[in-house]
């Protein structure tokens, strides 16, 4: 069974504060992505492709963390991170700390499918999307005023003493099952509002934020990047699959709530396994996700 | 790090007044350990003079030394892979810190990472150019920062916040290695001429790489690995070793892990965790867990090595390279420093 799952971040976001238009925004877009990366898997695409094109639309969509309306840094510069992973392979592709790549999800996949590595970080990155004809955009592409506006009001204080991080604000990311039995994960952030320039969350790390192995299962992670990375999330849940034989519900369940909760973090993460099973969990108040599937499943939600 | 550690004040005192108590006799017997490794892509016997083999030998036995001197004192197994690391770094010898490979621009670009098993934290850098030791940056990173990973500028603002001394990227240049860069460069230039793919060829010529993986007196284990990555790397391209998880591991419950090799591989592998996750979930001796692990390696096209340790101090090293510098000593009495397998002849 073919089927796809998206987030487009997980955090505290309480109810009060997220008027209908707004909200009706956030369902628009999750829908589209959800729609764009479906409509592909129907057709008899891989899940590489489904993946990756539900991302592309959550990035050019301004009102979600990645791309176009990325968080941006304490100097007031977007710094974006993404990655993707082939589960049928085994191949994946990364790049973190870009200013200047439209879609950081396509310069991941070009890592993936163009060079030896799989990891490449600033400036080297843009060298080799430029290499690869992409073309660049300015800073400012990804800048809107509602990020500014968030920026601004972290910078006025809110934030209590650089050793606690501030509350997660997006991540966007999609996993899914093509025809085949393929499985692919992908995630594309700006990481967090107001962020040291040079940090790097747990998006771009296979294994931590990202992660895609046929038989088992593919994850996207969003939340407290540190905890994540150090949790090995992703890889983690697929393991436990694979080695102690726990569903991929029961997986999922255990990081999020016993794993990453007895670290100090929290966060959402959505997989899907072998069969095209998907799940998507939070610890968080809300995650904005949207799940469909070749049995008639379709659904978008956000608490 | 040169202030005291709390720890390593009050752990010998707790060891002594543990010894007066009766019940307690058995405190001599809680085991200490080191492991490290200095690369997995060491040079063919055929090329290694005897005394360049007893200069690496050296090097390596400092590194050990230094490591275990930190575990004997009752520092922790943190500390003791931080000196054992950041030794390596310092040795031109070794592909870390000073005399790392350069990459494709002709500076080098630093990696490192550092996880502390039993808390579960870690830190790492990535890209930076003017640090000179990258794994006491990451450590840094991991104690005084609320992230895990920094790389390239930021990381460098940073360790100035810090007040870490930046060194131009002429520190970190050594002959051996311009040489190894035009080596490289000109082998790439002929394959994209038409011959055999020049990448491949460079990228044999060093898997350098330095790590450390220790567990102390209070059952801590830790990990670190350090690195300058490929001979004429693209810009920017990171491999295993700052990942958590990839090169670097470390965890109480199951074991800590250092790689070396080709870190691309090294990634999609998760190698160092799935070490772990072996030895936890599929309850595996750590040298069969390690050896699963290298053979998944060899199986996907992977070169490189592993080194690795458990709480009770056992200790595995495993490399489907030609050879692993490494060394080895523990409070059972074993010291050793080995650089090729045991079958064949150690120049």
């Amino acid at each position: 069974m073919y089927a796809i799952a998206i987030h487009g971040g997980a955090g505290a976001m309480p109810r009060a504060t997220l008027s209908a238009e707004r909200e009706r925004r956030y369902r628009d877009g999750l829908e589209a992505a959800l729609d764009a990366g479906y409509a592909l898997l129907e057709q008899g695409g891989t899940s590489l492709d489904a993946v990756a094109a539900a991302v592309r639309t959550l990035e050019d969509d301004p009102v979600f963390n990645a791309g176009h309306g990325a968080a941006l840094t304490r100097d007031g510069a977007a710094e974006l991170d993404a990655a993707i992973m082939d589960g049928r392979q085994m191949r994946a592709g990364a790049v973190a700390s870009v200013r200047h790549v439209k879609n950081p999800i396509e310069l991941a996949r070009r890592v993936m499918e163009k060079s030896r590595h799989v990891l490449l970080v600033g400036a080297g990155a843009e060298e080799f999307a430029l290499e690869e004809q992409f073309v660049l955009v300015p800073n400012h592409y990804f800048r809107t005023a509602e990020r500014l506006e968030q920026l601004q009001s972290e910078q006025r204080g809110e934030r209590v003493s650089d050793l606690v991080p501030p509350a997660p604000q997006g991540t966007v990311g999609a996993v899914a099952r093509d025809a085949h039995g393929n499985l692919a994960a992908a995630t594309s952030t700006g990481g967090l509002t107001n962020k040291r320039p040079g940090r790097v969350g747990d998006s771009p790390i296979i294994g931590a934020g990202t992660y895609a192995k046929n038989g088992v299962c593919a994850v996207s992670a969003t939340g407290h990047g540190e905890y994540f990375i150090r949790a090995v999330a992703a890889h983690h849940v697929c393991a436990a699959v694979e080695y102690r034989g726990l569903t991929l519900a029961q997986a999922v369940d255990e990081m999020l709530h016993k794993v990453l909760r007895g670290l100090g973090g929290d966060g959402g993460l959505i997989a899907v396994d072998k069969d095209g099973a998907l799940v998507l969990d939070f610890s968080t108040e809300g995650m904005f996700r949207g799940a469909r599937a070749a049995d008639g499943r379709r659904e978008i939600a956000i608490y | 790090m040169s202030r005291p550690k709390l720890s390593a004040v009050l752990c010998p005192l707790l060891v002594l007044a543990g010894c007066v108590l009766p019940q307690a006799a058995r405190c001599d017997t809680r085991p200490i350990a080191i492991v490290i490794h200095g690369g997995a892509g060491v040079i063919e016997p055929s090329r290694m003079t005897a005394e360049r083999a007893a200069s690496y030998r050296a090097g390596l036995a400092a590194a050990l030394d230094a490591g275990y001197a930190v575990l004997e004192q009752g520092g922790s197994s943190l500390d003791a892979v931080t000196a054992a690391v950041r030794l390596m770094e310092d040795d031109p010898q070794f592909n870390a810190g000073r005399g790392a490979v350069l990459n494709h621009e002709g500076f080098a670009e630093l990696d490192a990472a550092i996880m502390d098993g039993g808390s579960g934290r870690a830190g790492a850098v990535a890209g930076v150019r003017h640090v000179k030791s990258p794994v006491e940056l990451a450590r840094l990173v991991m104690d005084k920062s609320p992230h895990v990973l920094l790389v390239g500028d930021g990381a460098e603002e940073f360790a100035l916040e810090q007040g870490v001394l930046l060194v131009p990227r002429s520190y970190f240049v050594t002959a051996a290695r311009e040489q190894e860069l035009e080596q490289a460069r000109q082998a790439q230039h002929s394959a994209s001429a038409g011959a055999t793919s020049g990448n491949e060829l460079a990228e044999q010529t060093s898997m350098g790489t330095v790590g450390a993986v220790a567990l102390d007196r209070a059952g801590n284990l830790a990990a670190a690995t350090s690195t300058g990555g490929l001979t004429n790397k693209m810009l920017g391209r990171v491999g295993d070793s700052p990942i958590i998880g990839a090169g670097t591991y470390a965890s109480n419950e199951s074991c800590a892990v250092s790689g070396t090799g080709q870190g691309e591989f090294f990634i999609r592998q998760v190698v160092a965790y799935e070490v772990c996750a072996l030895v936890r979930y599929r309850h595996y001796p750590l040298a069969r867990a390690v050896h699963e692990v290298i053979e998944e390696l060899r199986r996907k096209g992977g070169e490189g090595g592993i080194i690795a340790m458990d709480p009770a101090g056992q200790i595995a090293m495993e490399f489907n390279s030609v050879g692993m510098f490494r060394g080895a000593r523990d409070s059972r009495g074993r010291r050793e420093v080995g650089m090729y397998r045991d079958a064949q002849r150690q120049p």
